[in-house]
């Protein structure tokens, strides 16, 4: 009798504790996902909570289906009149293995949303899907950050700064740009926005000297935080594939690589000169005599 | 020359490492190219980590010993230059131990001094405090470990040796001349060490005592038969329990994290990208696949006979055997980076007042040889990082062009050495063995 008592009491304790356990996963979920409607403070982060790596048609997906893209909702406005894209120029600026991203982004707006996107504290996301071969220092980003060049950023994914290319996974890069200072410029009707994200290029996999990497286009997103949904963030997606004059020409790096016909004779002359240098030390210690104390030592 | 008196020399040095600490700041506030070292902003995240409760491993690239975010934590709550002070005045302990070893070993005052100034005025030394790396309190570790075996307090030596091993693993290699120098013959129950005064350099072994002059064989063959002594013993165990329970500790602490950043990384690392070694452009060139046992053990040999060699040479006289080991050690590393010049620039003064080398020409020969190879591997550097140029194999030629300088500073030190045993023999009852006749004429 008494066994049975035990036993019923464990029973309701270990259902207790799993709706508890319950209640607390789904808090968790809706943490990660921002609850429902809206946006965590990192786009990104969602989709790598959710993958090892990055794969394009994967975050193409997640951008169309699984990011909550509510901003023309609650902003109220069933046209969903929002900034456009009107020009993006990118390029890749300097030389050598650190070299700068460049992306500057003209929109163009209806002059009475003007007041909207300054009061609610919009932002332009950029998510920069880089290729493999190339990589961002969140460290870098973070002291950017501080200095006041971006409002926030983050990198995810593969952010192992030492590693070849052909030993690393690729990585995305997200960046925050305030807009409600770009907004108040001469113009009435657009405002542009200038980006450049620092990079550093992996050593590529061997080949005939140089090793070409490309950019895809970045995903771009408006954001904004409202007060009357408790400063929760809500997005838009903005294409970049309606851009009349955006011309859609691949960028590239070109990163000096390894010669593979060199191998052989580095190796052998490598193994050879560290064999000889230390024979040479070897050979000296042993005829070294400690007869030196005999010699005139140097006076002062 | 002018004396400097070494009080004088201290506080100067002093002064420009405040100096520089604070125009680093500067620097860093207010210009793109930053002064400090990048470790530091590593050090400062992971010690910033282990103040809140977690991992410092969280921080990547932070490949060091808990202990070294444990020293840094008041960088979070006191100042962030607090770190670059700690390092700056191990760095300044350095030079205190220099003089204070040198004048142990009766060098006159004077050679104390410049020999103690390549040390606090050598541009690579002062800067690295200040810049916010770790590695002049390693350094200071090392020479007060040396310190302590001078005066004879082995059993302190045998945990300070623990512990920088535990912090950073290099100092491995002096463990076997360490050991050697534990002889009966230099410690004798109840008495100190006695040290070889700097003026019997100059000086013959006695004729009447030569037959019982006992060569470096003979202390090999010794020490084979006579191994097992109390205090070889007893540095073994204190020196091995101090890294094991440091090493334990840390691994309770923070897992594998830590064994695999802490340790097993410096053990196994080959790093592709350009550096100062000649294996550099090899490793980059196989990385695809994996070395064969043969192929690591090819690259290992010249490393493992140099330091074999320099150890049955040189051992006795411990300064000058720590110095060559140290710069061979790095010279044949399969990674090599300026903050490890360090290791061998602090042992360097201990070794200058027994050379016999002139600065003009064959000093100035080796400072510019190796100034040049290096200038020269950087300016290639310069060209494929800074301008993209594919110069891998021009640059592979500049590491095997440092390789040789490093080879010819070695062969020159060795030349120009007055050997010169850092303890005398002693008799059972604590004698000494073997005595040294003046010569008529004192050269200083």
């Amino acid at each position: 009798m008494e066994a049975r008592l035990l036993l019923v009491r464990i029973n309701s304790v270990l259902q207790f504790v799993l709706i508890f356990l319950t209640i607390i996963r789904s808090y968790v979920h809706a943490s990660t996902t921002g609850q429902a409607g809206y946006v965590d403070k990192y786009i990104t982060k969602t989709y790598f909570e959710k993958h090892d790596s990055l794969i394009d048609p994967e975050f193409d997906n997640f951008i169309a289906n699984e990011i909550p893209l509510t901003l023309c909702k609650v902003l109220e406005d069933g046209n969903c009149v929002l900034p456009t894209l009107s020009n993006l120029h990118r390029s890749v600026i300097g030389e050598g293995s650190h070299r700068h991203l460049s992306s500057s982004i003209i929109f163009k707006f209806q002059p009475e949303l003007k007041i909207k996107l300054v009061a609610h504290s919009c932002e332009v996301i950029m998510t920069e899907r880089l290729p493999s071969g190339v990589f961002a220092d969140p460290f870098e980003l973070q002291h950017l950050v501080q200095r006041g060049v971006f409002s926030d950023a983050a990198v995810f994914g593969d952010t192992n700064l030492e590693l070849p290319s052909f030993r690393s996974n690729r990585s995305v890069v997200e960046i925050h740009m305030s807009i409600g200072s770009k907004m108040l410029s001469r113009h009435h009707d657009k405002f542009e926005i200038n980006c450049e994200v620092p990079l550093h290029a992996r050593y590529p996999p061997l080949g005939l000297g140089f090793s070409r990497v490309e950019f895809g286009q970045p995903d771009l997103f408006m954001c904004c935080s409202l007060e009357v949904n408790g400063f929760k963030r809500s997005c838009a997606y903005l294409p970049t594939n309606n851009i009349s004059d955006y011309k859609a020409s691949p960028l590239a790096w070109e990163i000096p690589c390894g010669i593979r016909e060199h191998a052989g004779v580095v190796s052998a002359i490598t193994y050879c000169f560290a064999l000889v240098s230390a024979l040479l030390i070897v050979v000296l210690s042993f005829c070294y005599t400690d007869n030196k104390g005999s010699s005139k030592p140097k006076s002062l | 020359m002018p004396g400097i008196s070494f009080q004088s020399l201290f506080i100067f040095s002093a002064l420009f490492r405040v100096f520089l600490i604070i125009y680093g700041e500067w620097q860093d506030a207010n210009m793109e190219v930053r002064y400090t070292d990048i470790d530091y902003f590593v050090f400062s995240d992971a010690a910033t980590l282990m103040a809140s409760g977690k991992s410092p491993y969280e921080r990547s690239t932070y490949c060091y010993s808990p202990l070294i975010a444990f020293l840094l934590m008041p960088n979070s709550f006191l100042h962030q230059t607090w770190g670059k002070f700690l390092f700056s005045a191990s760095d300044l302990l350095v030079g205190l131990l220099i003089h204070r070893i040198l004048k142990l070993r009766g060098v006159p005052e004077k050679l104390c001094t410049y020999s103690t100034m390549v040390w606090l005025f050598n541009p690579f030394t002062f800067t690295i405090g200040t810049r916010g790396n770790c590695e002049p309190i390693i350094c200071s570790m090392i020479l007060w470990i040396l310190m302590c075996l001078m005066n004879g307090h082995v059993l302190q030596a045998a945990f300070w040796y623990g512990l920088v091993v535990h912090m950073r693993i290099y100092p491995i290699i002096y463990a076997l001349p360490i050991v050697l120098l534990l002889d009966p013959q230099h410690f004798q129950p109840g008495k100190k060490p006695v040290l070889v005064e700097w003026s019997s350099r100059a000086l013959k072994p006695s004729s009447a005592t030569s037959s019982s002059k006992t060569s470096i064989t003979q202390y090999i063959w010794n020490f084979c038969i006579n191994m097992i002594t109390w205090r070889r013993v007893m540095f073994g165990i204190i020196s091995a329990s101090t890294f094991f329970f440091l090493t334990g500790l840390s691994f309770h602490l923070y897992g594998w994290d830590f064994l695999h950043e802490a340790l097993l990384y410096h053990l196994t690392r080959t790093d592709p990208r350009h550096n100062f070694s000649i294996y550099f452009y090899h490793i980059y060139l196989h990385y695809e696949h994996e070395f064969s046992i043969l192929e690591k053990l090819i690259s290992f040999l010249p490393q493992f006979i140099v330091q074999l060699v320099l150890i049955s040479r040189f051992a006795l006289d411990l300064p000058f055997c720590l110095f060559l080991q140290t710069l061979a050690f790095v010279a044949f590393n399969k990674v090599i980076t300026a903050q490890y010049f360090v290791w061998f620039f602090c042992l360097l003064p201990l070794i200058l007042p027994w050379s016999n080398i002139k600065l003009v020409w064959k000093g100035l020969a080796c400072i510019i040889l190796w100034i040049g190879a290096q200038t020269n591997w950087l300016a290639w550097a310069y060209l494929l990082e800074f301008r993209g140029k594919n110069v891998f194999f021009q640059l592979w030629v500049a590491s095997l062009l440092f390789l040789a300088a490093n080879t010819f500073v070695i062969i020159n030190t060795i030349c120009s050495h007055l050997y010169s045993p850092l303890f005398q023999q002693l008799k059972q009852g604590g004698k000494l063995k073997q005595g040294y006749e003046r010569p008529t004429a004192e050269p200083l």
